[in-house]
């Protein structure tokens, strides 16, 4: 990046003005933007005072001027990050080039990601009285006219999700109603979408921001909304069977991690095949997820997903020798064989008949071995989810009396709570902290019983979990038929010890990156390298794993290997809820389960959600991280990798030889004067606001009110709002909100003949040429002027306003008057950004925050630091003509500095 | 007994609309234009815009190959003395104007068919206020004679 002679930071008019008469004088100009186009603050304007000329016309030549001039390079949707002194009077500054995830270059400005985002925000260009999409053109005459995506971060559901599912992505989707592209979105993910619609943990849902207002969005749900309409429609994934790429690749085990790996690899045009063990695919989807959880049409469903791609699936094939299959032109291999091995309860009588595993009991009766339990006695041992799955089979098959008993307390179970709660629903007894001492038996060998001790829970251990003992004397008999202990999975892995070591409980050593075992083309992923965990991080996990096999076969190298987690990091959620205008508290999404206290059958518990309850609930998102990564606007651009949400900041240090400070001013926020019900009563509008209303790119294309959409009939001002004001902490004048109003009475008069305008004021300060009679045409024109403050405005139930007043030219008396719409007159505060830009305290302030010029009078926009120079509004307030006049003096005062710097001393 | 009378053919005879070719500047009359639009104000169909970044880049050549395929006129939304590049913009899309009309009398249309007019960043409604007096008189002068 070249040097420049000055550094220019803001592109609003005073920034513009200086930029362009460096550049004018031969000096070359470096201009910082931190909007998407230049323009600031007056582009936005609709006509300027007191000539009534159009300030977007006046505008537009400057911006396209500052964008094409051959000295000034103009850097849009940047920042900069701070301003160093350097010996000879020069200055190092680093400039952030924010991610604008669309390419300047070949983006045209056709808007078609704009009409393709399915995500709205309010407007900031039309003083959020409108939406504009994630992805916008700031306004119809930005400049450049170039797209920008905004992306405030990673939203919270989408980040947390192990299976790397898009889930902000297909929400909002959802919102607009393109089911089948939600559909599409998860695949890209996992073709498991109607099972992780149905039997995800939904980590997404604990994270959602919504969650602490009313209750987080049913996300979940969701997605198995979009399930159910797909498979309704489609068998099969619905997409183009890619080109095989000639490379092969076996997995063992047909589990969520082995189903989405294979999926992952045979679009990118693998051969994979898949080796199961059990009669029939899916893993513990098929084999321990009961079906009233997951209906089993559902997994045949998302793995018809996968061999609709062309992979093969061979049943009741386990695999010994992996050397064999390596010789069989598989150029990898992965294992995911998964935690197919059940602890034993360790206790005398466990190898009793009607002693089992939980996992042994759900294959039995999902690969319907006729289990009968009529009338029996079932005691399930363990506090996690598959223990709450076995105990409401057990219900299902008709056992009389289901136990479950647990060693810990009832906050400790590591079964999901809503789980837990189901299971209750559903008739099971719980018995926390006891722990089975003996399995007792009948004469005949037969199971009559199970004898427990009490457990107190005792000091944390080294894991800080704390570790039960058996109270001494306190054992107990639970009478029961049967005795099923759900107390532990572990990997089956002695086969594979030739070629990847294992840990003690049978888990596969592995890159924890790149799931590469010692042997290069092993690679090994899910529960068998994690123990058992759930079938969502599986799911990641077998993503993680093709990618990384991908590579290795393209590349044979996964040495830094990166790229495989493309998350922003994560937004902050205070600032997502202090980001919202408005939003309406609902009642939270109906769980919609049928639970019966005494269940007989498998059918499924939870309910389809109608199109309503989707359309509803999605609705809800408040868009966390601004954009929702569903990949509308990358379809929709008709340019070749014009759009990319890889692009990340790219961050940049530039010597400069002066800096011009032109950050301008932040107006008034309005609330901060609550007696005027800014943000709370919809008709109270501020300044700003009214003068999109009348802009030539109005957002309405009429005056109107926001409340209800009335054209207004009376509109009042109240002048001074946050100006010459102490309760606000700020005495200053700010010099233009008279006249601004002035020239809006004037517009509104032209616009709506009919309506009366009523301007409450101190006093009116119209000092420069031609302002006094622009103030009294005004007047002639019928506007009508009242001395007096506003003490209070309050709403009547129709939108309408009463304004509360001392009336000081007729007598001083308090008057109300009614109004349709109030316009706020809100004045200038100071933009604290500058400060930032440099050292710890080396730009000086004066007393009301404005960068202070070291004299106004006689040496204008020279600041407390040789070098920097302040131009516009970021010294003080300022009207357009005051703040290109500013800039002038500015730009010469630079020139100076830059001639004397280049002389040695 | 009643007769039937065959229903009469609708006039088959369409009105003539003018198809008029628009140069406008990307930062300018663009957005201008393109406000027209986004603001639901009417202008013709037979309207048809390019958009380059300076009017002085148009060849005189181009309006007489617009007028020989098919167009009826056409219409150069300029900057005025407003142009970003060049301090004499308007100066040169002047001579541009002078002799693309000479080309287009040389190759036998009227001189009229070509019109220019400064249209800013918001004039919306100058711009359709222009079409349609542009188009009216093109409608007088009737379709252009098409090049065989």
């Amino acid at each position: 990046m070249n040097d420049y002679d000055v550094l220019v930071v803001g592109a609003g008019i005073g920034g513009m003005e200086s930029a362009l008469k460096l550049g004018d004088m031969g000096y070359r100009v470096l201009l910082v933007e931190k909007e998407a186009s230049v323009g600031g603050k007056m582009i936005l304007l609709s006509k300027v005072f007191p000539t009534l000329d159009c300030a977007s016309c006046i505008s537009t030549p400057k911006m396209a001027a500052s964008i094409h001039h051959p000295n000034v390079t103009t850097l849009t949707y940047s920042e900069v990050d701070g301003i160093d002194p350097l010996a000879g009077g020069r200055f190092h500054a680093t400039v952030k080039r924010k991610a604008r995830f669309v390419n300047e270059t070949t983006c045209t400005g056709c808007q078609l990601c704009e009409t393709a985002c399915t995500v709205a925000v309010p407007d900031q260009f039309n003083a959020d009285m409108v939406a504009r999409r994630a992805a916008y053109i700031a306004f119809p005459q930005a400049v450049p006219k170039k797209a920008v995506i905004e992306r405030a971060g990673s939203s919270p559901c989408s980040y947390t999700c192990p299976a790397g599912i898009q889930a902000h992505g297909y929400v909002s989707l959802i919102r607009s109603g393109e089911y089948e592209k939600a559909f599409q979105l998860v695949l890209d993910a996992t073709p498991l979408v109607g099972t992780l619609g149905r039997a995800c943990y939904a980590p997404c849902e604990v994270e959602c921001t919504r969650g602490s207002l009313d209750g987080p969005l049913p996300i979940r749900r969701l997605k198995r909304f979009v399930a159910d309409i797909h498979y309704e429609k489609f068998d099969g994934p619905g997409v183009e069977v890619p080109a095989p790429n000639g490379h092969r690749v076996a997995i063992v085990g047909s589990g969520p991690a082995g189903l989405t790996a294979a999926w992952q690899l045979a679009r990118k045009g693998y051969a994979v095949k898949i080796f199961e063990s059990a009669p029939k695919a899916g893993g513990f989807l098929r084999l321990a997820i009961p079906a009233y959880r997951l209906p089993s049409e559902v997994v045949e469903q998302d793995i018809a997903n996968v061999t609709a791609l062309g992979v093969e699936i061979a049943t009741s094939t386990p695999v010994t020798d992996l050397e064999a299959l390596h010789a069989d032109a598989y150029e990898a291999v992965l294992l995911a064989t998964g935690t197919p091995r059940s602890t034993t309860l360790g206790v005398p009588g466990d190898q009793l008949d009607g002693v089992m595993s939980g996992v042994s009991f759900l294959r039995a009766v999902k690969l319907g071995e006729g289990v009968d339990l009529s009338d029996k006695r079932v005691v399930v041992i363990g506090g996690g989810n598959v223990a709450m799955d076995t105990a409401r089979t057990a219900r299902r098959l008709g056992a009389r009396d289901v136990t479950v008993v647990y060693r810990r307390s009832r906050a400790e179970m590591p079964a999901h709570h809503v789980e837990a709660d189901d299971t209750e629903q559903e008739g099971v007894h719980f018995v926390f902290e006891a722990a089975p001492v003996e399995v007792l038996h009948s004469g005949h060998g037969a199971t009559r019983g199970l004898r427990c001790d009490r457990m107190e829970p005792a000091r944390p251990g080294a894991t800080g979990r704390r570790h039960p003992e058996p109270i001494p004397g306190s054992t107990f008999e639970i009478a029961c038929d049967m005795v099923i202990a759900a107390i532990g999975m572990a990997p089956d892995t002695d086969g594979f010890s030739a070629h990847v070591a294992a840990d003690p409980s049978g888990r596969l050593t592995v890159d924890p990156t790149t799931l590469q075992s010692a042997t290069p083309w092993l690679f090994a992923a899910g529960d068998v390298v994690s123990g058992a965990s759930d079938i969502t991080r599986a799911t990641g996990q077998g993503q993680r794993a093709a990618f990384m096999i991908d590579h290795w076969i393209q590349d044979r190298n996964l040495d830094g290997i990166d790229g495989f987690d493309l998350r922003l990091s994560v937004v902050d959620k205070a600032q997502v809820l202090a980001r919202q205008k408005a939003y309406r508290l609902a009642v939270p999404a109906d769980p919609s389960q049928v639970l019966s206290p005494a269940p007989t059958d498998f059918r499924e518990v939870e309910l389809p959600m109608t199109e309503a309850e989707a359309r509803r609930g999605a609705g809800l998102c408040l868009d966390c991280g601004v954009c929702s990564e569903c990949g509308e606007c990358v379809d929709a651009c008709p340019v070749d990798d014009c759009i990319d949400l890889r692009a990340r900041d790219e961050t940049f240090k530039v010597e400069v030889g002066a800096v011009v400070v032109a950050t301008g001013f932040k107006l008034f926020a309005a609330d901060l004067k609550p007696e005027y019900g800014f943000g709370t009563f919809k008709n109270v509008i501020t300044g700003m606001q009214m003068d999109r209303l009348l802009a030539p790119t109005r957002p309405f294309n009429t005056i109107l009110r926001p409340g209800d959409g009335k054209v207004p009939e009376r509109i009042a001002y109240v002048l001074c709002t946050g100006s010459r004001d102490e309760t606000v902490g700020n005495p200053l004048c700010s010099r233009f909100c008279c006249m601004y109003s002035i020239k809006q009475n004037q517009l509104i008069m032209g616009a709506l003949p009919v309506a009366d305008v009523t301007v409450h004021y101190m006093d009116i300060r119209a000092p420069g040429k031609r302002y006094d009679e622009f103030y009294e045409q005004a007047k002639a024109m019928g506007a009508n002027y009242v001395k007096g403050r506003v003490a209070r405005i309050t709403e009547k139930e129709n939108g309408d306003l009463v304004l509360r007043y001392e009336d000081i030219e007729h007598g001083g008396g308090l008057v109300e008057a009614e109004y349709d719409l109030v316009v706020l007159a809100v004045g200038v505060q100071p933009n604290s950004d500058a400060q930032a830009l440099f050292p710890m305290g080396a730009l000086s302030t004066d007393e009301f925050h404005y960068v202070a010029e070291t004299n106004e009078d006689t040496d204008p926009g020279r600041t407390s630091i040789p070098g920097v120079y302040v131009a516009g509004a970021a010294s003080g307030a300022k009207d357009i003509a005051d703040s290109i006049l500013h800039a002038g003096s500015t730009v010469a005062q630079v020139a100076a500095y830059l001639e004397r710097t280049k002389v040695p001393a | 007994m009643t007769t039937l009378t065959p229903v009469k053919p609708p006039d088959q005879e369409r009105t003539f609309v003018p198809r008029i070719l628009v140069f406008s500047t990307n930062n300018i009359s663009d957005p201008g234009i393109d406000l027209a639009g986004s603001s639901h104000m009417s202008y013709s169909p037979g309207v048809v815009v390019i958009s380059m970044p300076c009017t002085s880049g148009i060849r005189p050549s181009w309006i007489l190959h617009a007028i020989d395929h098919g167009f009826d006129g056409v219409f150069i939304a300029s900057d005025g003395d407003e142009c970003a590049y060049l301090a004499d913009c308007s100066v040169r899309a002047s001579r541009i104007v002078a002799q693309a009309q000479a080309l287009l009398t040389k190759g036998g249309h009227q001189g009229q068919r070509l019109k220019m007019a400064a249209i800013c960043s918001v004039c919306a409604e100058p711009f359709t206020r222009h079409v349609q007096q542009f188009g009216q008189a093109l409608a007088t002068l009737g379709p252009s004679a098409v090049a065989a």
